[in-house]
């Protein structure tokens, strides 16, 4: 009986401790209205840093996809107001909409800058969340990263983005060059000076593979950030759009001999080359794999046009994806498995960006009247997709959620970029 | 708006009606103002409020409320808000942006004027409906000052009364 009354008791009171889980998908979600005022500095806090980290922490919540970030100019609450739940008048929180508030105070103890951020819930005034950490003073983004990270883990039981590393490569006048960058394009760093280097993809363990023309031909090379490049498929005529397996230890890439290009899978050090495609005068190339490992997807035009196909990694059962169009290209798998998102050129030479669902053939579009969008890119957690557009200009890095929503720019300077990759796993920290 | 002289053919006549277009613009563009009777609970400014026979009906939800007190001061719920400020922050007010809604609660010894200030700064910032909250103490049937569930008077045919 008393064993009885006490799960009676505790069972009300767990389920009330547990914080709600926003549900990312699912024709019911709405972005959490949150109200993120500017971060309040503490002695020996300096305005620039702050500055730098208020940019980077409402663009990571902002481009999430899952919160709806309340504008500033609209808040009435008292600027000076507290950090503590007893110093904050929530009413005046709930006027303008909010149904959380995150509170973040920033202190500089010499070449430190510590972040303490705080979560409320608007309607009970209860503290959510309570973050405290640490970053390099010169670094405040990855400050804001982290505390983003934190909250969104917090939001939704999932690792966010913001901690994830890319890829792209960056073209001026006649060179192509690789570099490697934050999740939101910043803080990059080349892999390479001068000369056409393209399509590069990032490892699981953050090392680059990337087609180059060093030796005036395209072979593959992997390099990691600060280290030498090393040549790793140099045969054929031409080795391109190179692919990591999601354990890293192997390397899929199109290898074009005579008429036709095959899909190779290989070791990550390129030894052990096998095709797993024959078609004698069909091209096969930009192979993605599946977050298991077990299939590739890739394009072939072994049907008369440039489609997205799905085979086993060793070649077996290739089963036809998409039926639409007639040119779709650079597909990626998503980390969740359940979509490959895909380039297609539609009949005014416009390329726009869709998904389509691998199990039941469900095509989605995510872009349209927009300029031309190409190269999507899923995110390591699968929920955002990144890309090239020109729908401004020039070509820049945009990303987007999966269903294409709440389609955003990424925060570079103007810019010829291309080709992003998302690397597969978070940067370590 | 060709309000003189249509007679004559060449004289230059003296244009001496009232100008009601912009007053006019203010009432036809706030689509439907209807009232709301004493949602005490959701605002935190005393004013006085004018009395009216309108029926009130049940308001659900909480709306953002603006109040004007008898200092003509204006506040967005307990807020004190520079009237030049207003329309910035309704406009980039998610609550009031999302229902185009909201209550206004104006002391009864505030100038007709200020209020329509107020008014046009709302309907500026794109807000829709502007329920007008009155004290139904003494006139309407539903008389429960104080009553923990808002109410709003409803009929747009009503309002004018409101104002006189």
């Amino acid at each position: 009986m008393k064993a009885l009354l006490l799960s009676l008791l505790l069972v009300p009171a767990l389920v009330l401790a547990q914080a709600p889980v926003i549900e990312i998908s699912g024709a019911n979600f709405r972005p959490l209205p949150l109200a993120s005022p500017a971060p309040s500095v503490q002695d020996g806090g300096d305005k620039k840093t702050a500055g730098a980290f208020d940019t980077a922490f409402t663009y990571d919540l902002t481009a999430s996809g899952i919160f709806q970030v309340l504008d500033r100019a609209g808040f009435t609450a008292d600027a000076k107001e507290g950090m503590t739940a007893a110093s904050i008048n929530f009413s005046r929180w709930a006027d303008v909409g909010a149904e959380s508030l995150v509170k973040v105070s920033l202190a500089q103890d010499g070449s430190s800058l510590r972040g303490e951020m705080r979560l409320f819930n608007v309607a009970t005034g209860h503290e959510d969340l309570k973050v405290a950490k640490d970053a390099p003073a010169n670094e405040p983004r990855k400050l804001a990263h982290a505390l983003a990270d934190a909250l969104y883990r917090h939001f939704t039981r999932e690792a966010s983005p913001f901690l994830s590393r890319i890829t792209y490569v960056r073209k001026a006048g006649a060179n192509r060059d690789v570099y490697v960058a934050d999740w939101d394009g910043m803080g990059a760093q080349a892999l390479t000076r001068g000369g056409t280097h393209i399509l590069p993809t990032l490892s699981p363990a953050g090392q680059v593979a990337y087609t180059s023309y060093r030796k005036n031909r395209p072979d593959i090379y992997v390099q990691s950030p600060g280290g030498e490049a090393k040549a790793v498929v140099t045969n054929g005529q031409m080795a391109t759009g190179v692919a990591f397996s999601p354990d890293g230890r192997r390397i899929a890439y199109a290898l074009a001999e005579g008429e036709s290009a095959q899909i190779y899978v290989a070791a990550a050090d390129g030894s052990g080359a096998k095709a797993i495609t024959d078609t004698p005068y069909g091209l096969n190339t930009s192979p993605t794999w599946s977050p298991d490992g077990k299939r590739i997807a890739f394009v072939s035009n072994r049907g008369g046009s440039p489609q997205v196909y799905v085979m086993g990694a060793d070649g077996s059962g290739v089963k036809r994806l998409t039926f639409q169009g007639n040119y779709n290209q650079t597909p990626d798998w998503s980390p969740r498995g359940d979509l490959i998102a895909f380039t297609a050129r539609d009949e005014r030479n416009a390329f726009d960006l869709f998904t389509v669902h691998v199990e039941t053939g469900k095509v989605t579009r995510l872009t349209q009247d927009q300029g031309s969008n190409e190269e999507p890119t899923f995110s390591p957690n699968g929920r955002l997709i990144m890309f090239s557009t020109n729908r401004n200009g020039g070509a820049h890095l945009w990303v987007m959620t999966a269903e294409g929503n709440n389609q955003l720019p990424l925060p570079m300077e103007k810019g010829h970029w291309l080709t992003p990759d998302w690397g597969t796993a978070p940067a370590a920290k | 708006m060709g309000m003189g002289g249509g007679k004559g053919g060449g004289g230059r006549t003296t244009m001496s009606e009232i100008n009601v277009t912009p007053m006019v613009d203010v009432m036809l563009v706030l689509l439907i103002i209807f009232m709301v009777t004493a949602p005490l609970i959701q605002q935190g400014v005393k004013v006085n409020l004018p009395e009216t026979k309108a029926t009130p009906v049940e308001a659900t939800e909480k709306k953002v409320v603006l109040s004007i007190d008898a200092g003509k001061k204006v506040y967005i719920g307990d807020a004190e808000v520079p009237l030049e400020e207003l329309e910035t922050k309704l406009a980039a007010n998610a609550k009031a942006q999302a229902d185009k809604e909201v209550y206004l609660h104006a002391d009864r010894d505030v100038p007709y004027g200020v209020v329509v200030e107020v008014m046009a700064a709302a309907q500026r910032a794109g807000i829709k409906n502007v329920g007008m909250i009155t004290d139904p103490s003494t006139g309407g049937k539903a008389s429960n000052p104080g009553n923990k569930t808002p109410t709003a008077g409803g009929a747009k045919g009503k309002s004018k009364e409101a104002k006189r």
